[in-house]
């Protein structure tokens, strides 16, 4: 159980009655990377803050606060706290002083000031129209390019606000959460068991990592280990997420760079994996498999030996591809030097999975913080310090190669038994658990009382990503950005919830 | 390079599922189907109990019980699936895509053990009819009104070589002044409700909105949200539902097609 804190911070203990926390440090004496600050509110009507940090070792730390005076914030020491606080102010009501921009984040002009609603009542909320200020760009030829919420493709909501010279950036505000449907209020009330399907529906193409997510917190939180057969199988649907999630990213990469033929074979290769994933479990993306204790159902041991044999032939296929974007030079030259996320900036905003291993951050859930199966598995982390368009398709490439290995050797020793182990939580019960989904570090928190969910927090990678990707863009061309965008994959969906 | 190309596409035989093999498949999507003659009063309240989105219901009608079962809501959880003690089942065939959210509920009358008919389903889609409905052109707009991005990673893979969507001559577009047709997915978010009517104004006359998915059908896992409107004939007309949580590749082109004919039989 090293993701399992519930039992370190029992109910009130742990408790500072500072309005500030201290930054923890790591082994080193280097600043804790900052995992994710959320919300809660106890049963006495207290408000909370909850700090999540990585120190390095197995486990997590947390750091609990109680808000009933203002809360200095931590942004200018952990710029990665920036939204985080400005969602605590939005959501909870909480004062955070200190902070450099506290403009609204989650709730649109839309929203009357002053309702909060993890706290207020939301029932028939009115509407009206609030101001947004854009930070404006002032100076000789300076214009500014307003693009979305509604973008030319069949691709999520979001805004982009650039300030330009010609075709150059030098700035680019995001505008988000378009796609905010209150999720995680939506958890509180629902059986903890059940609202596994909630979960599912906060990041469509990464559906498998957040249900296994959240049915792992709920596992943690009642101590229960499920059957060795249900954690292979896990496994599997894992990295066959991550494998059908970058080799469609590459595809895309190729789609905007106008190399058709091999976005093609690229979706191609994807759609043979969700035929396959239908055969073997009856969803293409693999949703409504896993729940808390397990698995809804066993998987057929031929299927699953039939999905492992796919995986290796798509592998063959893709390695083909990958050889041919590499080396072709047209594509070198639109890859290279694209989009430049420095390891400063990458640290600094606390960035996670293949973005940060491109720009050279080292990090991945599965080797640091393993759970599940991975514990058993030795794993290699691909890492390049570049940090540009090029560095992140290879940080992928090379993911595709180790996730196709890692099923093919778990689909050829598949253990036997049941997938299945009875849940039962009975009082107050309250989990953690962190996975590393295709786009980075996943992580949620939940606490239920008698079965039922109280507070449930989703930190997703995309979240914690979308503020580096404005400081990749600078510098660049106003044309490379679709290119830029599609090399940091982020989900505006899971950012927004 | 081009030797690469080459050698690829000779070795990989083409993919492309025809007509026939695609239209009401919905292999993948999960969707429940009710048979009739295992049904009892029993099950069908259990069936009720553990539907997670109101997509099962009871309804009762001249002192006779009918299970209604609303595509649009269901978000294909399988829980029907597993307490229905062999009275629900995977469909292996859908045919439920309606121009009112009506078509896409069925009705079983409990104690007598038979379906009621309503309008749909419809017959087949005749291969020869397919062109005449399309005329070879039909441009899309594809709108996420809020969407977890599922209900997009399925229409995106309406392009690859398996579906070529292009060879019906449906084509998609990059703005809604260039499209017949807006596919909306996802529940309307508040953030988003201005951005769907701009979108929607600015598609040209006559045109046709499909809410897609159980999202954009009925709000789905997301109804009752703060945050949300609601589904999206509740912010813009809509024309035609295609149910699915998401819908498959095979049922969106099935969707689109019945939502086009049974517009044209009017």
């Amino acid at each position: 159980m090293n993701q399992d804190m519930s039992s370190a911070f029992p109910h009130g203990e742990g408790i500072s009655r500072e309005t500030m926390i201290t930054i923890p440090c790591t082994q080193e004496g280097a600043p804790a990377r900052l995992v994710t600050i959320f919300g809660s509110v106890a049963p006495n009507h207290e408000k909370h803050v909850h700090y999540i940090f990585d120190l390095g070792g197995p486990g997590y730390s947390e750091i609990v606060l109680t808000a009933d005076r203002p809360v200095a914030s931590i942004a200018r020491q952990l710029p990665a706290a920036a939204w985080y606080e400005r969602e605590l102010h939005n959501q909870y009501g909480i004062e955070i002083t200190g902070h450099p921009d506290l403009r609204p984040l989650i709730l649109h002009e839309n929203w009357p000031d002053g309702v909060c609603p993890m706290v207020d009542p939301v029932d028939n909320v009115p509407w009206s129209k609030r101001d947004y200020r854009f930070l404006q760009v002032q100076g000789e030829g300076i214009a500014e390019v307003a693009v979305g919420p509604v973008h030319a493709g069949i691709i999520e909501p979001g805004h982009f606000r650039f300030s330009v010279v010609g075709d150059t950036v030098l700035h680019l505000e995001l505008r988000h959460f378009y796609t905010h449907k209150g999720t995680e209020k939506l958890f509180e009330g629902r059986s903890a068991t059940d609202a596994v399907m909630l979960a599912e529906s906060v990041s469509g193409d990464n559906c498998f990592a957040h249900a296994v997510c959240y049915s792992q917190a709920v596992e943690n939180a009642c101590g229960i280990d499920i059957p060795p057969r249900a954690l292979a199988i896990r496994l599997i649907g894992l990295e066959l997420e991550r494998l059908v999630c970058h080799i469609s990213d590459t595809g895309g990469l190729c789609t905007d760079v106008g190399f058709g033929v091999a976005a093609a074979y690229a979706t191609r290769l994807k759609e043979s994996l969700l035929r396959e994933s239908a055969q073997c479990c009856g969803t293409r993306y693999w949703r409504g498999i896993a729940v808390p204790g397990g698995l809804r159902f066993d998987l057929d041991s031929d299927r699953v030996a039939q999905l492992g044999q796919a995986v290796a032939q798509t592998f063959r296929d893709f390695s083909e591809i990958a050889r041919m974007i590499l080396e072709t030079p047209s594509i070198q030259n639109r890859f290279e030097t694209a989009g430049v996320l420095s390891g400063e900036a990458a640290r600094d905003l606390a960035v996670v999975g293949p973005v940060a291993r491109a720009s050279g951050i080292d990090l991945d859930v599965r080797r640091d913080h393993p759970y599940g199966l991975y514990r058993k598995y030795q794993i290699d982390v691909p890492r390049t310090h570049y940090g540009d368009v090029m560095a992140r398709a290879r940080i992928r490439i090379a993911e595709v190669a180790a996730s196709a290995q890692m099923i093919q050797e778990v689909t050829r020793s598949l253990p036997d038994g049941n997938v299945f182990t009875p849940v039962t939580s009975q009082g107050d019960i309250r989990g953690f658990s962190a996975v590393e989904s295709p786009r980075g570090e996943l992580c949620y928190w939940m606490e239920a009382f008698g079965g039922r969910l109280t507070r449930c927090h989703v930190k997703s990678p995309s979240f914690q990503n979308w503020p580096a990707m404005p400081f990749a863009v600078e510098g660049n061309i106003i044309a490379d950005f679709p290119l830029i965008n599609k090399s940091f994959n982020l989900s505006y969906s899971g950012c927004d919830r | 390079m081009i030797g690469d190309i080459i050698g690829q596409s000779l070795r990989h035989p083409s993919r492309l599922i025809p007509e026939e093999a695609l239209l009401g498949n919905c292999d993948g999507s999960r969707m429940p189907d009710v048979i009739a003659d295992r049904l009892t009063p029993a099950i069908a309240h259990r069936l009720v109990e553990v539907c997670p989105t109101t997509a099962l219901g009871i309804n009762e009608h001249e002192g006779r019980a009918f299970l209604t079962l609303s595509y649009g809501h269901c978000i294909g959880c399988g829980k029907c699936l597993e307490s229905g003690e062999g009275a629900v089942v995977t469909a292996k065939d859908f045919h439920w895509c309606g121009i009112t959210r009506e078509q896409a509920v069925r009705r079983w009358d409990i104690d007598g053990r038979v379906e009621i008919a309503t309008a749909g389903p419809s017959a087949e889609i005749a291969r020869g009819q397919i062109h005449a409905l399309l005329q070879r052109a039909l441009n899309v707009r594809q709108l996420d009104a809020g969407s977890c991005n599922g209900c997009e990673a399925e229409i995106t893979a309406l392009t690859n070589p398996y579906y070529d969507l292009e060879r019906f001559g449906i084509h998609f577009v990059a703005s809604p002044k260039h499209a017949d047709m807006l596919l909306v997915t996802g529940p309307v978010t508040r953030n988003m409700a201005d951005a769907v009517k701009a979108t929607y104004e600015a598609v040209p006359a006559p045109k046709l909105v499909v809410a897609v998915g159980a999202c954009g059908c009925s709000g789905g896992i997301f109804a009752g949200s703060h945050a949300i409107v609601g589904a999206v004939d509740s912010v813009i007309p809509v024309d035609g539902y295609i149910p699915g949580c998401p819908p498959t590749p095979a049922m969106l082109v099935s969707g689109i097609l019945e939502v086009l004919r049974r517009h044209l039989a009017k």
